[in-house]
């Protein structure tokens, strides 16, 4: 989209620092440090998805980089200001969509933008061409509870992309839902991201996902979570899913994965 | 699908199932009118009309008005469906703030907590003698309505504030909301299914409140007057009459109630547990 509002932040430099990050669940009887020592830069315009073992922490991380969450030592800071609180500069894309039932397709995408104060004619318009975006043009006036899974998920996806955040944190977006409609999400995805120059944070449980998105793989260890190694993957998009390079390298993310597993086991 | 007297009954039919819903009602009815007619024969007492004596009371009140005040049912009825609205609408605009301010704010909830639970166990008829006694004959009733109502509706309007998905509130605040924007953006639309609950509770129990405290209001009027005056005189089919008013103005109330609700549910998709 031409009016990115962040272009004084060139693409491809670091403007998200993840900085020795440490995050310990404390309850009355016992501390559990969810993430370890966790040091990663993110580049403006990238994809870069974590994954790791299930319940090492992903989610944490996410929640922390959105405001959400506080972390017990380390820093995050997006352009030098830390993200201490949760703001419109971090969207969210969660894994049950999370979308305001009372609400309209419109009225949910127009969400952010209403408690910004944008004026109604500016919302609507700029709502209308992501509604558009992710092919729910016919939907717009439809109740959320009428929409299938996937339609949901697109919602969710044009209620965060809408207002222009310099990073968008998306939380297994597709987990929720079948396997053909996730292929699906994941080509339209890759189709908007072509239109958009947006920063994403995605975490998933599907390797194949991840090989398929992103700029770069961030493998997680076990709990407490810290990075076990970072993959780039230049090659361009839309990828072959099926092309012995994407396979072979699907399958080296799942044996490190694995070793965590058992090691975890 | 099954047969009952040659008739074939679809399920998936709606015009079926709600046929089948008003024959099994229909016959509920029956059953209750002949119920009551027993006990009457049965019983063969004065204070057990039977429902034709009943009818006739109700038809007599409706065209010749008390005959002991000389005043018209329509004024009975206008004086119990003012102290219930006006009971109803201030339960309504202390109990949904409340409510929202208790289930949003821990601090509010724990401060709040110890009073509501003292006075909540107490029948809103113990407070009639008081309330009428001590301040007036038209605001005792109101008041009595005001604390059948508000209990209810306002445990139900916490609920649904403490009810809510957490992750709409992540949502809007990942959105850029601000607290208070939470609050009237978030918070009080996703209660709104449990305020309705709320509202339907309270305003059954409004109408058990109103007839008790007109009771001890004789000034004022009102249905439960009637019923009081007529009962002492020994007129009891006109007593029952009464009864059988009190019946169709709830049932009309609690009706509205359970189709505001309905819609309401409808339009935004969402139920109240």
């Amino acid at each position: 989209m031409p009016e990115d509002n962040n272009n004084r932040i060139e693409e491809g430099s670091v403007f998200l620092e993840i900085d020795h990050l440490r995050k310990v669940y404390i309850t009355d009887e016992s501390q559990t440090v969810a993430i370890e020592d966790l040091t990663l830069d993110i580049k403006k315009g990238e994809l870069i998805s974590i994954v790791g073992p299930s319940g090492c922490g992903k989610t944490t991380i996410l929640r922390m980089i959105a405001g959400l969450l506080e972390p017990t030592s380390g820093t995050i800071t997006i352009g030098g200001k830390e993200c201490s609180e949760p703001g419109s500069d971090r969207g969210m894309v969660f894994q049950d969509f999370a979308l305001f039932p009372w609400r309209t397709v419109r009225k949910n995408v127009e969400f952010g933008m209403e408690v910004a104060g944008v004026p109604k004619e500016e919302r609507r318009e700029r709502a209308e061409k992501y509604i558009e975006l992710v092919g729910l043009k016919d939907f717009a006036d439809s109740r959320v509870h009428e929409l299938s899974g996937g339609m949901k998920q697109r919602v969710g996806i044009a209620r965060a992309f809408v207002n222009h955040p310099d990073v968008i944190l998306m939380d297994e977006p597709f987990g929720a839902l079948d396997a053909q409609t996730r292929n699906l999400m994941q080509a339209q995805l890759v189709r908007i991201l072509e239109k958009t120059e947006q920063t994403i944070i995605f975490i998933t449980h599907s390797v194949e996902e991840a090989v398929f998105l992103s700029d770069r793989v961030v493998i997680l260890t076990k709990r407490p979570a810290t990075i076990k190694e970072v993959i780039d993957i230049p090659w361009p998009r839309p990828r072959d899913r099926a092309g012995p390079e994407f396979v072979a390298l699907r399958k080296r993310i799942l044996e490190e994965l694995e070793k965590e597993n058992v090691m975890n086991g | 699908m099954s047969t009952v007297f040659g008739w074939t009954y679809d399920k998936h039919n709606k015009n079926h199932r709600m046929f089948r819903k008003m024959v099994i009602a229909v016959t509920s009815l029956v059953c209750f009118m002949f119920a009551w007619w027993d006990i009457s024969v049965l019983a063969n007492s004065a204070a057990i009309p039977t429902p034709i004596d009943t009818w006739n009371a109700l038809v007599n009140l409706i065209n010749e008005g008390d005959t002991i005040t000389g005043r018209s049912v329509w004024d009975y009825i206008g004086s119990s469906m003012k102290t219930y609205l006006s009971g109803f609408g201030l339960a309504l605009l202390v109990a949904i703030p409340l409510g929202l301010v208790i289930g949003y704010f821990a601090v509010v909830e724990e401060f709040a907590t110890p009073v509501i639970e003292i006075l909540r166990p107490i029948a809103p008829i113990a407070w009639a003698p008081i309330f009428i006694l001590a301040i007036d004959y038209t605001i005792g009733p109101i008041l009595v309505v005001f604390i059948g109502i508000f209990f209810p509706l306002l445990t139900n309007v916490v609920f649904g504030v403490k009810e809510i998905d957490t992750k709409l509130i992540d949502a809007a605040r990942t959105l850029g909301a601000s607290s208070s924007q939470v609050f009237t953006k978030v918070m009080i639309p996703s209660a709104v299914p449990y305020i309705m609950n709320g509202v339907k509770i309270g305003l059954g129990i409004g109408w058990m409140c109103i007839v008790a405290a007109e009771l001890y209001a004789p000034q004022l009027g009102g249905i439960g007057f009637y019923l009081n005056e007529q009962a002492t005189a020994g007129f009891w089919p006109a007593a029952f009459a009464a009864i059988a008013i009190i019946a169709v103005l709830g049932l009309l109330t609690t009706g509205l109630a359970e189709v505001i609700h309905k819609k309401l549910v409808n339009r935004v998709g969402m139920t109240s547990a």
